[in-house]
């Protein structure tokens, strides 16, 4: 029997793998269409008032005056040993400069990961613990704020309060931990207050179950059930959801807040290679990006499966 | 492909909020009852319709100043409370532009961008998630598959990527914001024709022998519309964060024109002289994202189908 089971499992990883790999090929195919098809790199790189010759020599130099499936088949087989082309406006290989600064973004997340959970789950045990009291309605009001907030004016608040006014905190740039603070508080709160909802919703769930009531009958107190025995069953939805909000950072608040706070990461990055009309250098963003974003959802999905045997191998 | 009439009445909503004429004045009066009890139900319509004729009658009302006459001489004239007085109750901007008047001008592009994108949405997602409910097979699976690589592939990056390529425009965030969402309306409306699809009035028009056509649009799509607005609510809020981010870093409307989005991205080199600018035009954002918040929260609740909630609330990409 275990031997199945195990073979079962590496079956259920191998497809999961495959499938992940898959959406990556065909992210990627897609940012090829609209860089190669729909425009022309070298004409969006050079400014306005270029003559022919010199579109034509950015041509060659880019390698796009060859037939696209050329180009195709150049772009594919340098993914896969992580060439993503030359960077126009740095000179620099694209994948390089990205990777650079990889970790500062990673850094970030990180950040606000642990800013997201440390507040959510408390929080979310809280409002359960006194459901339909006054912790839940402000648990709740929380919730309503922080995810009806956009995460960069929350990011120039706290600079205004904690920054300008009070000065207890580097406005911008990434010096230390110290700096890490704010940025992972404009990134965290929102997810924060989704999680904290789901895990609230969970619990009052949970301990409605006949294991709940049969320890709160046996005189275990709300709050030890909560913690020891409701929360772990809530366990694996918290792992799925705080990696969807995982995905959620990679590939929309750590963009705009990199921006607020000057943050030297993959999104600013983006941002500044479209000023400087780099589409490569856009394009070998995009593509680590939504990259870190298949990979997050594999790992969520192993995560869940190692919590939660029950999770049926789909 | 001619339809052929089943001689059934056009189905009526198996989930108490159908769209049947003859139930309309019940369903009315059971919306109307519920929301006297519902506070959030009363704040958030309360809230989306202020902001909604304040974007209409916006350059009609009297009083305000003209949002793009600048004023150097009153430039950073601090709100109403603050040392301001009442000419300029939020105060001027870094050009003396009255920021009361330019929040109300900015409302119409911030509001228009969001709804035209989730109505795109709406229709799209629908109509996909229609077909590969109810044709199933390999349509399906196609359609599914698209949407996964929607969920993996959002909308930020599919913005970046479009801008990079074709410059800012308005028409291009409305396009951004409705590719990142069409997915979800397929994904429940696909979810909730599976469920309907054994319902015995389904079984009797196929029987009576109507195309799918007829079936999808005159049996399915009623009962789908409830759960579709809903959606389309939250999904507004969505939106409308969006839009701000993507005018926030400049992919939308360009200057002078003005949205709430841009206003913060200008107003950001003057917070420690003029922190008013950025407070009042992301308070604007975060306001109207909440009236439309409570207003989802009141019509799931009223809706109340737990399972469609999760879907809702708990969906990954941004």
């Amino acid at each position: 029997m275990a031997r199945t089971k195990g073979s079962a499992l590496l079956r259920w990883l191998a497809r999961r793998i495959i499938a992940a790999a898959l959406v990556v090929f065909v992210v990627t195919s897609l940012v090829f269409v609209v860089t190669h098809v729909f425009t022309d790199p070298a004409t969006v790189s050079l400014p306005l008032e270029a003559t022919e010759e010199h579109r034509a020599q950015r041509r060659a130099a880019l390698g796009i005056d060859r037939p696209l499936s050329v180009q195709y088949w150049d772009f594919v087989s340098g993914l896969v040993v992580g060439d993503l082309g030359e960077s126009f406006w740095q000179d620099q290989p694209a994948s390089k400069l990205v990777l650079e600064r990889l970790p500062a973004t990673l850094k970030l997340v990180a950040g606000a990961t642990l800013v997201t959970v440390l507040l959510a789950a408390p929080l979310g045990m809280l409002a359960a613990w006194w459901e339909r009291r006054f912790a839940d309605h402000a648990v709740l009001g929380f919730s309503m704020v922080s995810i009806s907030a956009p995460p960069f004016w929350i990011g120039y608040l706290l600079i205004i309060v904690f920054a300008v006014q009070l000065g207890w905190v580097p406005t911008f740039g990434s010096s230390g931990f110290v700096s890490l603070i704010l940025p992972s508080f404009a990134i965290g709160l929102a997810s924060a207050g989704r999680l904290a909802q789901m895990t609230r919703r969970g619990i009052v769930e949970e301990l409605r179950k006949p294991y709940a009531v049969t320890a709160l009958s046996r005189g275990f107190s709300r709050s030890y059930t909560i913690v020891n025995h409701t929360f772990r069953n809530v366990a694996s939805g918290f792992v799925t959801m705080t990696g969807w909000e995982l995905t959620r950072m990679f590939t929309g608040y750590t963009v705009v807040i990199e921006v607020v706070f000057a943050w030297p990461g993959v999104g600013r990055l983006a941002i500044h290679a479209i000023e400087n009309r780099d589409l490569v250098l856009v394009q070998a963003a995009v593509v680590v990006l939504a990259t870190l974003v298949v990979v997050t959802n594999l790992l969520v999905d192993i995560a869940r499966r190692m919590i939660d045997p029950r999770v049926e191998l789909g | 492909m001619t339809a052929v009439d089943d001689g059934l009445p056009p189905s009526e909503g198996t989930n108490g909020a159908g769209a049947a004429s003859g139930e309309n004045a019940t369903v009315m009066s059971d919306l109307r009852s519920h929301l006297r009890k519902s506070k959030a139900g009363i704040a958030g319509i309360a809230i989306c319709s202020l902001f909604a004729l304040v974007a209409i009658i916006g350059p009609w009302l009297p009083f305000l100043p003209d949002p793009s006459k600048q004023s150097l001489p009153d430039k950073l004239t601090p709100p109403v409370g603050w040392g301001g007085a009442w000419d300029h109750p939020l105060g001027t901007d870094q050009l003396g532009r009255d920021i009361l008047a330019r929040l109300i001008d900015g409302a119409r592009i911030s509001l228009l961008v969001s709804v035209v994108a989730v109505i795109i949405a709406a229709i799209l997602g629908t109509a996909l998630g229609l077909v590969a409910g109810y044709i199933g097979g390999r349509i399906d699976t196609l359609i599914i598959s698209a949407a996964d690589v929607q969920m993996a592939f959002p909308g930020v990056l599919a913005g970046l990527i479009l801008v990079a390529a074709f410059g800012p425009s308005v028409w291009l965030v409305i396009i951004v914001i409705a590719i990142s969402s069409w997915m979800v309306f397929t994904r429940v409306g696909r979810g909730l024709v599976f469920t309907l699809k054994s319902s015995l009035f389904v079984e009797a028009s196929e029987l009576a022998g109507a195309s799918s056509r007829r079936v999808m649009w005159r049996h399915l799509l009623p009962n789908l519309v409830s759960s579709l607005i809903t959606l389309s609510v939250l999904e507004l809020a969505a939106a409308i964060l969006s839009e701000s981010a993507f005018a926030f870093l400049g992919f939308g409307v360009q200057p002078p024109r003005s949205s709430w989005g841009l206003m913060i991205q200008q107003g950001r080199n003057y917070i420690t002289d003029g922190w008013w600018i950025v407070t009042f035009a992301g308070l604007a954002i975060a306001i109207v994202v909440l009236g439309v918040n409570l207003l989802s929260l009141w019509l799931q609740s009223f809706n109340d189908i737990a399972e469609r909630e999760q879907i809702i609330l708990e969906r990954p990409g941004g």
